[in-house]
């Protein structure tokens, strides 16, 4: 049994093509997933509903908001349209950082869709300009910290054989929160390292200082 | 990263060797440096400084034995000067280097006196340094028998990269700021990214994958870096890595303070290892005609 079957045919080939080489890995990922949920069940008051076999780092934050050069609205994207958030944030499955995609691929909707409204056209303009907007980091953890989003994304969506890959942004939500509620991404969990490694203890995660620490 | 932690991964080292066996490392990082092929170029140590983000400290700093060489080649004369008339600063000959990194010692005399536990043993048989507890004691630096252990005594950053220099320094390591210690972490960053490799495509890291800067770099290959415990290489078909078959080769063998061998001309040997701090880096030895 693949690990991925449960991935609706035809979406996130890319990943399902990485998956069939970890067949062989399955039985053992299976193993300690079951036991991570026999775990889990001693622990239930932490498990988190929507996301089995995971238990989400705690905390909140009241963060700064991070004026955008052109006021995205991620409601609107990932909520109303339910466009998944790797279909924009590519990166995330592939490498340490989840990545801001490139103007061409707003335009790629966007030459068509919505084009009368004000925000699109200032989007045009940059594009006709040949510019990207100066997108601003909202979530930046320090510079000794060592993060990758390829390794969170495997553990908690590719391998979790238990959720939905159209379900992601419930494992975004973990260290980003419910950002498809919110119309510009505001940081509203601490992103500590308190915050990390209470879910790493709960979900078996590394504890090594030079795991994380740079 | 407890203080409890710290001393069972202490003891547990200690107690693994007394047994006979190393306690389940899951790497063991190596090295192997001939000394015949070293030509003291200082390759390696300008490397060093362009991948591990070391502050250039400046000649008066230097002097009062400020510098922050990670790694430095150490000079020494095998031939005795015969204070004939010289037109130059140096003799002519008898000239050797050693490269000289942060042995990694298994039983390192830096870890058990740092009072904050900002330097500890990881899982990889690396000597880490952890620059985010540091509180720059230096007792580590003290005890440390190499004197490999380097203190921030200033904040360099303006000084060492003014701009645009600082763009060129590596996003995968910090910069360290004045008040804490850094040493050589065998490229740390390096080995994290191999290794997340190897996770994310499911397989073992193979030999070979992780180079250090020094040994990416040294023009004559005298620094082979590796896996102490083997990995078994498919294509191949040998479970030994090079620096694992260097080290049988010339007889040096883990755990000892004096190694036996069959031969007087086996060449490897670890500095200090009579202090039985059982360093990860083997030396092989510099023949001369005479």
């Amino acid at each position: 049994m693949s690990v991925l079957q449960h991935l609706p045919p035809g979406r996130f080939i890319e990943a399902a093509g990485r998956g069939s080489r970890q067949t062989k890995h399955t039985v053992q990922v299976s193993f300690i997933v079951m036991l991570l949920m026999a775990t889990m069940a001693l622990f239930s008051a932490n498990v988190n509903a929507d996301v089995p076999n995971a238990v989400p780092p705690e905390g909140e934050y009241s963060g700064i908001h991070v004026e955008q050069p052109i006021e995205f609205p991620h409601d609107i994207h990932a909520d109303v349209n339910e466009i998944n958030c790797m279909y924009c944030h590519t990166y995330a499955r592939r490498s340490k950082v989840a990545g801001i995609p490139p103007t061409s691929k707003c335009m790629g909707c966007h030459s068509i869709i919505a084009t009368d409204k004000p925000r699109i056209q200032k989007l045009t303009e940059y594009w006709e300009n040949k510019e990207s907007p100066k997108w601003k980091k909202v979530h930046d953890v320090p510079d000794f910290v060592h993060f990758t989003h390829e390794k969170h994304i495997k553990r908690f969506v590719i391998d979790n054989e238990d959720l939905q890959v159209e379900n992601v942004s419930e494992v975004c939500a973990f260290c980003h929160g419910e950002v498809k509620k919110m119309t510009v991404a505001d940081k509203v969990k601490p992103l500590t390292m308190g915050f990390c490694q209470r879910c790493h203890q709960a979900n078996d995660g590394p504890s090594d200082c030079w795991h994380c620490h740079k | 990263m407890s203080l409890s932690n710290l001393i069972d991964d202490w003891s547990r080292y200690r107690k693994g060797r007394e047994e006979g066996g190393f306690h389940d490392y899951e790497h063991m990082w190596g090295m192997s440096i001939d000394l015949n092929k070293c030509i003291g170029c200082n390759a390696c140590s300008v490397a060093c400084y362009a991948e591990n983000n070391l502050a250039v400290v400046g000649k008066e700093k230097f002097e009062k034995g400020q510098g922050m060489h990670w790694l430095r080649l150490e000079r020494y004369w095998d031939e005795p000067d015969l204070g004939e008339e010289r037109t130059t600063e140096f003799q002519q000959h008898g000239a050797s280097f050693l490269p000289m990194m942060c042995q990694q010692c298994n039983a390192a005399t830096c870890e058990p006196v740092c009072p904050v536990a900002a330097t500890y043993h990881t899982p990889d048989g690396l000597n880490a340094q952890v620059y985010n507890r540091c509180i720059g004691s230096r007792y580590c630096s003290n005890n440390c028998p190499y004197r490999l252990r380097y203190f921030n005594f200033w904040s360099y950053y303006e000084d060492s990269w003014p701009a645009p220099l600082q763009m060129q320094l590596n996003p995968d390591i910090s910069v360290r700021d004045k008040g804490v210690m850094e040493k050589c972490t065998f490229c740390v960053q390096r080995i994290r990214t191999v290794k997340d490799t190897a996770r994310m495509e499911d397989r073992k890291v193979r030999d070979g994958e992780v180079q250090t800067a020094c040994s990416q770099t040294c023009p004559t290959g005298a620094i082979e870096f590796g896996d102490m415990l083997g990995m078994y290489d498919p294509e191949t078909g040998v479970a030994e890595t090079k620096v694992t078959r260097m080290w049988r080769k010339h007889q040096v063998e883990f755990g000892k303070t004096k190694q036996n061998k069959q031969t007087p001309d086996m060449r490897g040997y670890r500095v200090f290892e009579f202090l039985n701090t059982d360093p990860c880096v083997m030396y092989l030895d510099r023949v001369r005609e005479v």
